[in-house]
């Protein structure tokens, strides 16, 4: 059975009767304060703004170099994609195409796949294919490791700096910047999304 | 959740959240970070759209050492572009290297740009390039005056010797050829290294090179306009009279090649030369100090004797004076004599006669272009004045020849010819074949001599002689013996006729006593007569009385 009425604190567990919410209103425990839930508009509107700067910060931290070092005179920079490239030459092949999954392919399909998502939501209306959005978007989140990847960037420059000159190109902050952003968004809790179907149909669609 | 619904059916009605409303501009301050992040974008893709410089096309012979997106396009060590794209020209005889050039490179897009590829070079004048052994070759690049725009180049092949605004002057050079010099080869003033060879082309008829050197400031005003500038490549051995001479400029020169100047002493004009100021590069320092030749004429003689010890180079002298020499020795044949006479080409500088060709040349009117014309003239009055050309020694020992120009008082009438080509000169024989002629008549007029005749007359004279000689031996020596013999007895009786104890001497001693005594009897009686002249006539008076005795002595020693 379920009480689609009811609503329970995550943090403090009482429970809470359900009541609509206007534009822009928060739903907060009367006990701790802590957040229950949004009005679905206000939080479509958030996660889709964290989306798209998002997608735009994708775009730079793969255009510009992340790292450049240089020794006497001799120069290299390289952006993300170029850095996985160069990793897939050979034996790297394998290690290559892990780091283009975790740090490319999964990181642009969640932004992707939950713009795609959310566009329609705040038209309220429903995506086509929704429900297969909703269920990869849930599948590839614990894949995205850009934070893996700025750390292996961060343990890089330590470490090479002594060697030569190393210099954190432009996208390597993009990077961090994406890092934080996708944290972000990860966090919000996307389920919500479901919400505004039917109680019927969302149950068809979870069976 | 689950306690809920088991303990109860119907739950008592549970309070409702509590709804709290939001600003609505906190809500739409969400939109501020996409906005932010698109700033970023923007502002990064602005930026790289300004910092974008012109695009240049630069071809190559080879792209060696260059990477697309790597390679540097650096002048005076700043990096000014990158490569970007290296592809094959449509004929694939070069490449074609694409270069984003920064934007405050854009003066780089101009005419008079050059590129030239970095890369480690080592070479007869040094090694360069050795710091792109490490960090990969890269595009140097040098710009000059122009403004005009330009997109694509032909990249120079070797880096330039010299770069735009360097301080120093250009010079151009005029070679007959190159010699060991090369790009980059040392310019020398008094064997310090001021300039180097820039770039060298052959003239457009192929008859002289075109060097062109730079020299660093501040020795560019050693340059002057009377400045000589000669080849001091390899090894200048001099073998003179002052004993062997070894010439150098460095040691690097003898191997690879270098170019020397300096100003000849005496009054000159010291004014330094001018940029792009053009001289004549000598063929080694000799050379270069000597007066300068001028245009050379060309003389032609005709020897009917050998000239063997006569070769191309041999000195043409006058009067002592080196004014040209020998350019070739040809066999001719003549038809109507049947001879074969020697034809020597030489040629003339006029400028070595000094004053004395300058005023001779101004006795001709320069009228006439055709210089072979104009040299018929001069010759012509001289020829009839006695100048030939003789084959003179002028090594014994060797037995080289040169040829000797001179005016021969009792030379023979010549017919000259003005209309030849080139201008023939009369010659008549050397010193030497006269000698060997005269000693050849001498040795004739021996051979003329009749030495059997005088031969045979000698012999009987010498038998007649001896034939005296024998008589003299058995006849009239053993007279000769017997008249010696008679001689000797003769001198012998001689010596005893005169001997002391000869009565001959006796007697004569007699006689001279006797003698003596009427000498003396002569003269008392003198005495007398002085005394008493009267007794002449009237007799001796008789004695008188004695006196004393002394007187009485005195007088009976004396008769
Ligand atoms: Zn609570």
């Amino acid at each position: 059975m379920t009480y689609p009425e009811l609503v329970i604190c995550e943090y403090c567990d009482s429970v809470w009767c359900r009541s609509e919410l206007g534009d822009h209103e928060i739903a907060r425990c009367g006990r701790c304060r802590a957040v229950l839930y949004r009005a679905s508009r206000a939080d479509i509107d958030q996660l889709l703004a964290l989306t798209l700067a998002a997608a735009i910060v994708f775009v730079i931290a793969n255009a510009s170099p992340v790292i450049r070092i240089a020794v006497s005179g001799m120069h290299n920079e390289a952006n993300l994609l170029q850095s996985i490239a160069a990793l897939s030459h050979g034996s790297g092949l394998i290690v290559g195409l892990v780091a283009a999954a975790t740090l490319f392919v999964v990181p642009l399909l969640q932004i992707v796949l939950l713009g795609w998502v959310l566009v329609f939501a705040r038209a309220r209306r429903r995506a086509p294919g929704f429900a297969f959005a909703m269920r990869w978007l849930h599948r590839i989140r614990p894949w995205s490791m850009t934070e893996v990847f700025l750390l292996g960037v961060l343990v890089a420059i330590v470490k090479l700096s002594g060697m030569l000159s190393v210099i954190a190109g432009p996208g390597a902050w993009a990077t961090a910047i994406l890092t934080v952003l996708i944290t972000l968004i990860a966090q919000h809790d996307v389920r919500t999304l479901w919400e505004p179907l039917s109680a019927r149909v969302a149950v068809e669609l979870r069976e | 959740m689950s306690d809920e619904d088991v303990s109860a059916a119907a739950p008592p009605p549970l309070p409702p959240v509590s709804v709290v409303r939001r600003g609505r501009w906190s809500a739409g301050l969400i939109w501020l970070v996409p906005v932010v992040a698109a700033l970023i974008g923007i502002g990064m893709v602005i930026h790289n759209w300004a910092s974008e410089g012109p695009v240049i096309e630069i071809s190559f012979i080879t792209a060696e050492g260059l990477e697309a997106g790597k390679t540097q396009v650096k002048y005076k060590e700043v990096v000014i572009g990158l490569v970007d794209s290296i592809r094959l020209a449509g004929d694939n005889t070069h490449v074609v290297v694409r270069v984003n050039l920064s934007k405050d490179a854009a003066g780089f897009a101009t005419a008079d740009a050059r590129y030239w590829v970095v890369r480690p070079r080592f070479g007869t004048s040094g090694v360069s390039g050795i710091g792109t052994l490490l960090s990969g070759a890269y595009i140097g690049a040098d710009n000059g005056e122009s403004h005009e725009v330009k997109k694509s180049f032909i990249g120079l092949e070797r880096p330039p010797a010299v770069i735009h605004g360097s301080p120093g002057k250009r010079f151009t050079l005029l070679a007959n050829d190159i010699g060991s010099l090369d790009i980059g080869s040392p310019v020398y003033y008094r064997r310090i290294q001021v300039g180097r060879l820039v770039s060298y082309e052959l003239d457009r008829d192929g008859r002289q090179m075109h060097v062109d050197i730079f020299v660093d400031a501040p020795y560019d005003r050693f340059v002057t306009v009377s400045s000589r500038f000669w080849n001091a490549s390899g090894v200048d051995l001099n073998l003179d009279a002052g004993g062997l001479k070894l010439n150098t400029q460095s040691l690097a020169t003898v191997v690879a090649g270098g170019l020397a100047f300096a100003t000849p002493p005496g009054p000159r004009d010291t004014a330094p030369a001018a940029d792009n100021a053009q001289f004549t590069l000598f063929d080694d320092m000799q050379g270069a100090f000597a007066p300068p030749d001028g245009e050379p004429e060309y003389l032609q003689m005709r020897f009917e004797q050998s000239l063997r010890g006569l070769s191309v180079g041999a000195q043409v002298d006058f009067r002592g004076i080196v004014v040209g020499k020998v350019a070739s020795v040809r066999l001719d044949y003549d038809v109507d004599k049947q001879a074969f006479p020697l034809i020597v080409g030489v040629v003339i500088y006029p400028q070595r006669f000094g004053r004395a060709g300058e005023k001779i040349a101004q006795l001709v009117p320069r009228g006439s272009d055709d210089d072979n014309a104009r040299l018929a003239h001069l010759i012509e009055p001289m020829v009839a004045r006695g100048l030939r050309a003789q084959a003179r020694t002028g090594n014994l020992l060797t037995g080289q020849l040169y040829i000797a120009l001179d005016f021969l008082p009792n030379a023979t009438k010549i017919a000259f010819d003005p209309a030849a080509r080139p201008v023939e000169l009369p010659t008549t024989p050397g010193s030497f074949d006269r000698l060997q002629e005269q000693m050849t008549g001498i040795v004739e007029k021996i051979d003329k001599l009749p030495l059997e005749a005088i031969g045979r007359h000698l012999d009987s004279t010498i038998a007649q002689l001896d034939k005296a000689l024998r008589q003299v031996n058995e006849a009239t020596l053993p007279q000769f013996n017997a008249t010696l013999a008679g001689a000797q007895g003769t001198l012998g009786s001689a010596q005893k006729a005169i001997s002391t104890d000869a009565p001959l001497q006796q007697n004569l001693a007699q006689t001279l006593a006797e003698m003596q005594r009427a000498a003396r009897s002569l003269r008392a009686l003198t005495d007398y007569l002085g005394i008493h002249p009267e007794s002449l006539l009237r007799g001796k008076p008789a004695d008188p009385a004695l006196r004393d005795a002394p007187e009485k002595d005195a007088k009976g020693n004396k008769p």
